[in-house]
């Protein structure tokens, strides 16, 4: 749905039955069709650029076309947070995010979205991170989420503390939504993967913070799986994060993670990292909820070394 | 000399054009350059500048300086915005009223001069209010940042919600953080006073309250170049009276009062043969009133003098060197002043509150205040955490500033400019009052001065380490307590300079030749 019938029938609610405008989203969802088939529940690749990795761990997974259907209107949700350049890895890598633009494109997207609601600047952000060039240069376009104009109410059927959220009118409207976290370290929520990243598609997140940081996380995850999550695990940020101060913040790892498992992708990448992924309670939380699955050893794991 | 009027009115929509263009300049597409050009032209805040901070930018000082000295006050209808917007006000009551004409009125230097008098004192004594309340370019900026901008905003939002429900993104939308019933109400009151006056008036604005008309005024009585009527040529038709908007122009007497000529050379192209045109000052054709006749010293005695009496102390309260930088809650009462303003104090002695700062942060954590600096720094901007918060990569307000309140700063330098130190209240944390992982100020702080650090069972705590801290608000901004924060920026009164973010390399206890850990 675009915003031009997402108007339309909204109005046409308000004037037959004065309805609210909360909730019109939910059906939409609930008769969406998650039944993908691949032949791994996660792919982890290593030791080449973010493109190149990308496109291995696609090929083991039968290409994005396996995900992107012609015509489909694509949403693609980086780490945009922060008002930093490429080699601070503070946001998703703006050549990741390139070429899962074009992939989408070349499966035959009728569009592809890029978008996050930033922390600092939007502008700045989208600027210096370099993504906005890249995805523009790819054929994507780059959309604005600062606003709260963008957002709209859906509620969260199986959430414990976060029942309700303004979610961004374009990934309430996409048919196919791909999560492309950076894997860092962080602050309040220890660490933040692909659940986490997903609070860039909220408008309100200071509820979260004010009401139970990591069960929110949780909740919202609840909500809607991503169709695809593509985790950035090339340059990881291990301290001072989420925003980082400098460089010596960073270790190189050259790794890239893609599943349609939240909880799964969550679990690797805190392994990978060097933490204990049931020390991250939003993770374990999430899988406690059935979002997703921790016993990573009774996974088809497809590993790639390049 | 006709071709005057021509070149006075193509130079004057430019500049117009040009002033406004920076002041609504939201994609931040004007080179900086074109910064640095206009506001060296514009003569108060090029002044101060000089005053402030000597540099290549002064030559627009000299320049506009030497072109008085020159040809008389021909920048109050070329190079000053809020003069050329007196004239459109003019044409259009030109319009509406044909018959219109204006009549030669003796100027009223004596109030003009003593307010000039008053505003130099001021000033000297470290307050600007007067400049604040009467200065062409702070005003045209205010009306421009405050009412002008936030009306293109609207409509911009307006439009660009339409087009959004194409799924057309273009025009994205702009939040308004500034808008509040003073920034409206001032800058709207001054805009219908001036209008209210050109409409009837001409240009009595210039020559009854404008500092830089009285400053001009006072070197255009020594312009070698003078506009005289050539009494061989003149046919005492009294035209050129009647089209002269600054009421200068005594056509019986055949004087013009030089001082009070804004050098719109409507009378030269009026003039029906050549009897209007420039002449050199040698040949003593002109006249020009004496400013004060009488009483001047007791002018002085009876007002400026005891007016200074009541201003200082409450200067002096504002002085930074009296205050003890350590008492908390004695700095909290102050506003915190934008990095590069050095104090609080400097900066409300330098700021002529013209908002191109506040029109061009891209957070729009600049924000103007009313009374926040006290009386005498009335409409100047503050850092306003509510709205937003600093960006730390970003020296865009020291930049464009036009007078030197808000010094340009290297990136690097800015940094580490700390404008004021977060203040943790602990005990209002949701960490501490709901036994939850928080972290957002700490998350967003761009030096890590606020870290998280164990706390209870395993959550963690923020922690602020004064010397890191650069007061940007990012913590205070984004903290979610409400209604009161649980961390909050308390202005330094004088700037100090923060350490350095910590940079210890980790060691990489990463292997890249080892298989996953999975």
């Amino acid at each position: 749905m675009d915003r031009r019938t997402f108007f339309i029938k909204s109005f046409g609610a308000s004037v037959v039955a004065g309805a609210a405008l909360a909730g019109k989203y939910e059906n939409l969802f609930a008769a969406k069709d998650d039944s993908t088939k691949t032949p791994f529940d996660l792919v982890a690749v290593k030791g080449a650029e973010p493109d190149v990795m990308l496109q291995k761990g696609m090929e083991a997974l039968g290409g994005m076309s396996t995900f992107v259907k012609k015509k489909q209107k694509v949403v693609i949700k980086p780490n945009i947070g922060w008002d930093v350049s490429p080699e601070r890895a503070g946001d998703t890598n703006p050549k990741l995010i390139a070429e899962i633009v074009h992939q989408c494109r070349y499966a035959g997207a009728s569009e592809v979205y890029v978008l996050d609601h930033t922390c600092d600047n939007w502008q700045r952000c989208y600027q210096n991170s370099g993504i906005e060039s890249a995805v523009k240069n790819a054929g994507g376009k780059i959309a604005p989420a600062h606003t709260e104009g963008y957002y709209h109410e859906v509620s969260i059927p199986n959430g414990i503390s976060l029942t309700k959220v303004k979610e961004h009118e374009l990934i309430l409207g996409a048919d196919v939504f791909i999560n492309v976290p950076i894997l860092k370290n962080h602050g309040g929520a220890r660490l933040t993967i692909s659940m986490k990243n997903l609070m860039g598609n909220v408008w309100d997140r200071s509820y979260w913070h004010r009401t139970d940081l990591h069960q929110c996380i949780a909740d919202f995850a609840t909500f809607r799986k991503p169709t695809l999550n593509i985790v950035d695990a090339y340059n990881v940020m291990k301290q001072n994060g989420p925003r980082g101060v400098s460089v010596e913040d960073l270790v190189m790892m050259k790794s890239l993670l893609i599943s349609t498992d939240m909880v799964a992708i969550d679990t690797a990448a805190a392994k990978l990292f060097g933490i204990n992924p049931s020390d991250v309670r939003h993770i374990q939380l999430a899988a406690d909820q059935k979002v997703g699955r921790m016993d990573l050893e009774n996974l088809r794991i497809k590993r790639i070394t390049v | 000399m006709r071709w005057l009027k021509k070149i006075r009115v193509t130079v004057a929509a430019g500049f117009c054009l040009a002033v406004s263009f920076i002041f609504l300049d939201f994609g931040n597409i004007a080179p900086s350059g074109l910064h640095t050009f206009l506001v060296s032209t514009q003569l108060v805040p090029s002044l101060l500048r000089t005053l402030i901070l000597f540099s290549s930018a002064s030559i627009g000082l000299f320049f506009v300086l030497f072109l008085t000295f020159l040809f008389g006050r021909v920048y109050c209808s070329t190079i000053c915005p809020l003069g050329i917007l007196q004239d459109v006000a003019i044409r259009i009551a030109k319009r509406v009223n044909r018959r219109r004409r204006f009549r030669f009125k003796k100027p009223f230097y004596k109030i003009h001069y003593v307010l000039f008098l008053f505003t130099v004192v001021f000033a000297l004594a470290g307050s600007l209010i007067l400049l604040n309340l009467f200065e062409p370019f702070s005003n045209y900026g205010r009306i421009l940042s405050n009412l002008i901008s936030p009306s293109i905003v609207l409509a911009n939002n307006t439009l660009g919600n339409i087009l959004g429900l194409f799924n057309l993104f273009f025009l994205f939308q702009i939040p308004l953080l500034h808008i509040n019933f003073v920034s409206v109400i001032a800058p709207l009151s001054f805009l219908v006073l001036v209008l209210y006056l050109s409409y009837n008036y001409g240009r009595l604005f210039c020559n009854l309250l404008c500092p830089a008309g009285a400053l001009l005024g006072l070197i255009s009585r020594f312009s070698i170049f003078k506009i005289v009527i050539d009494e061989n040529n003149c046919k005492e038709c009294g035209l050129c009276e009647r089209v002269c908007k600054a009421n200068c122009i005594n056509s019986d007497s055949k004087e013009i009062d030089f001082a009070a000529c804004v050098g719109c050379f409507n009378c030269i192209e009026a003039c029906p043969t050549v009897g209007m045109s420039y002449k050199g000052r040698w040949r003593k054709t002109s006249t020009i009133l004496p400013i004060v006749n009488e009483g001047r010293r007791k002018v002085l005695k009876t007002s400026i003098l005891p007016a200074i009496g009541l201003l200082l102390p409450e200067i002096g309260k504002n002085d930074s060197s009296k205050v003890n930088q350590s008492d908390f809650d004695e700095s909290h009462k102050y506003p915190i002043s934008p990095p590069g303003s050095i104090s609080v104090a400097q900066f409300s002695n330098r700021c002529t509150a013209c908002h191109l700062c506040v029109s061009s942060c891209p957070t729009q954590v600049l924000l103007p205040s009313f009374l926040d600096y006290g009386i005498a720094g009335i409409f100047q901007p503050k850092m306003n955490y509510a709205a937003s918060y600093c960006n730390f990569d970003c020296v865009i307000c020291g930049q464009v500033c036009p007078t030197g309140a808000i010094l340009p700063l290297d990136l690097n330098v800015k940094k580490q400019v700390q404008i004021g130190k977060a203040h943790f209240a602990k005990d209002d944390c949701i960490v501490v009052t709901k036994k939850k992982d928080c972290g957002a100020c700490s998350e967003h702080c761009p030096t890590k001065a606020v870290k998280m650090v164990p706390y209870e069972q395993r959550l963690v705590v923020p922690e602020v380490n004064d010397e890191l801290c650069v007061g940007c608000g990012a913590c205070e901004h984004a903290c979610p307590v409400q209604p009161r924060k649980a961390i909050y920026v308390k202005g330094n009164l004088l700037h100090l300079i923060a350490k350095k973010p910590k940079s210890e390399k980790i060691e990489p206890s990463f292997d890249s030749k080892q298989d996953f850990p999975f």
